[in-house]
């Protein structure tokens, strides 16, 4: 997989622009998978995969072949990810919009399950998540859920994030506290 | 008993604890509710739903995204733009060597046939040339160790003053003969480095009253006209660039 990428990318450079297709089907979801689990919305996260793809062929020639091209798009995914996050209005906003309506993100992952058992505590629940989820900063947020969803080690958050791998692991010691603390009231819930 | 940090219960729930933090755990009671609390607390967000995409994802961002792109110059790619370059410079290399193969055989030709009706006439010449060199490099040495002394000097010690300037004395005289044969020979080189040797040896040795002050002005004006690497340049003139009459040391003094 990882030669064929390396191929297609040198024919990219060699001028076929089309051959660039074989890498965006390939690795499109795993882009969107990382960009919706850090922004948490839809739309923001396909926003997220097509820059990301953009930025990708742009910067191709700077395209180390020592790793994967997955790898390198992940990455660059990642970081527009957090660059939204980070961006003053869009934080705010997001929260603005999660405090005057706690469901709000529920009923969009839950209308997704199409789980119609799906009970009104589960809901809360849930929505407390997000909303606990919202309370961290960018880079708290990014490294957990690079660690925590997507299984990432200390070493390579600390890679994709361009940090050192120790800020990483307090990156995301300082959110597991914080949601630790938001979530404890639901714990007798759950 | 020391009980386990936050820190020790993340890494532990992260599979990034050592032995001893899981034994711990194990078996410590307080620690073990406090690992099942952090467990309440992360495992349910591990499994919180995210959105998914179908199989034709990748193709709708594809077609989104391709009219965004712009084509990558075609380039002559890999080895053959290489390939096409080096028969070239190969070429090129070839009829320069050649050139240059033709060129030096005759220049060589011609070398040796000069240096063989010229080395018996040179041969007198050149013993002569030899020992002007020595005796001129001698000089040039001992001006040398002078003007060292001069720059290390201590301005108050009468004793060291009067050895300079003794030397000095000695120095100046020879060092006339040779100025004015380098200047008659027309190394205008050797004949200016040893005319600005001279000024600095006459300051030294026509000074009956070598004061203190007069050694520092004598060696900052030394310094400042770099006579003493003037004279490591004419010492570092090997003795075979003293063939013809202009040179320093080929002068027939």
């Amino acid at each position: 997989m990882q030669e064929t990428d390396h191929s297609v990318v040198r024919a990219v450079l060699a001028g076929d622009k089309d051959a660039y297709g074989a890498l965006v089907r390939a690795h499109s979801t795993t882009v969107f998978r990382v960009a919706f689990r850090i922004v948490g919305n839809e739309a923001d996260a396909e926003e997220i995969v097509q820059e990301a793809f953009l930025r990708g062929y742009q910067r191709l020639e700077a395209f180390q072949q020592r790793s994967g091209f997955g790898t390198w798009i992940y990455r660059i995914a990642v970081n527009c990810a957090l660059n939204r996050l980070s961006q003053p209005g869009v934080e705010a906003e997001y929260r603005h919009g999660e405090e005057n309506d706690p469901e709000q993100k529920s009923v969009q992952v839950a209308a997704q399950e199409a789980d119609p058992e799906r009970s009104l505590l589960s809901r809360e629940i849930s929505a407390a998540q997000e909303m606990a989820m919202q309370r961290l900063t960018p880079a708290e947020k990014t490294a957990f859920v690079l660690r925590h969803l997507e299984d990432r080690s200390m070493n390579e958050i600390a890679e994709v994030l361009g940090i050192a791998p120790n800020a990483a692991k307090q990156a995301v010691f300082r959110a597991v506290q914080k949601l630790r603390r938001e979530l404890a009231p639901l714990r007798g819930n759950a | 008993m020391k009980h386990l940090s936050d820190d020790e219960l993340i890494e532990l729930y992260y599979g990034e604890a050592s032995g001893g933090v899981s034994a711990h755990e194990h078996a410590c009671r307080e620690c073990s509710a406090r690992f099942a609390e952090l467990q309440q607390s992360l495992d349910p967000i591990r499994s919180a739903p995210t959105a998914r995409r179908g199989a034709d994802y990748g193709e709708r961002v594809w077609e989104s995204l391709r009219p965004r792109l712009i084509p990558y110059e075609k380039k002559t790619t890999g080895w053959r733009a290489w390939g096409q370059w080096r028969i070239g410079l190969a070429a090129l290399g070839c009829a320069l060597l050649l050139a240059a193969t033709f060129i030096g055989g005759r220049y060589w030709e011609r070398m040796t046939t000069t240096t063989k009706n010229t080395v018996a006439g040179n041969t007198a010449r050149q013993a002569t040339q030899r020992v002007v060199v020595v005796v001129l490099a001698d000089h040039l040495d001992r001006t040398e160790r002078l003007l060292v002394a001069l720059e290390h000097a201590n301005p108050s010690d009468r004793t060291d003053n009067a050895e300079l300037q003794s030397d000095a004395q000695q120095l100046l005289a020879s060092n006339r003969i040779y100025r004015a044969t380098a200047s008659n020979a027309g190394d205008p080189l050797l004949a200016g480095t040893l005319d600005q040797m001279e000024g600095v040896l006459a300051e030294i040795a026509n000074n009956p009253n070598l004061t203190a002050a007069d050694l520092r002005r004598v060696r900052n004006e030394m310094n400042a006209e770099g006579i003493l690497f003037e004279i490591r340049v004419l010492m570092a003139r090997k003795p075979d660039q003293t063939g013809g009459t202009n040179h320093a040391k080929g002068a027939s003094i």
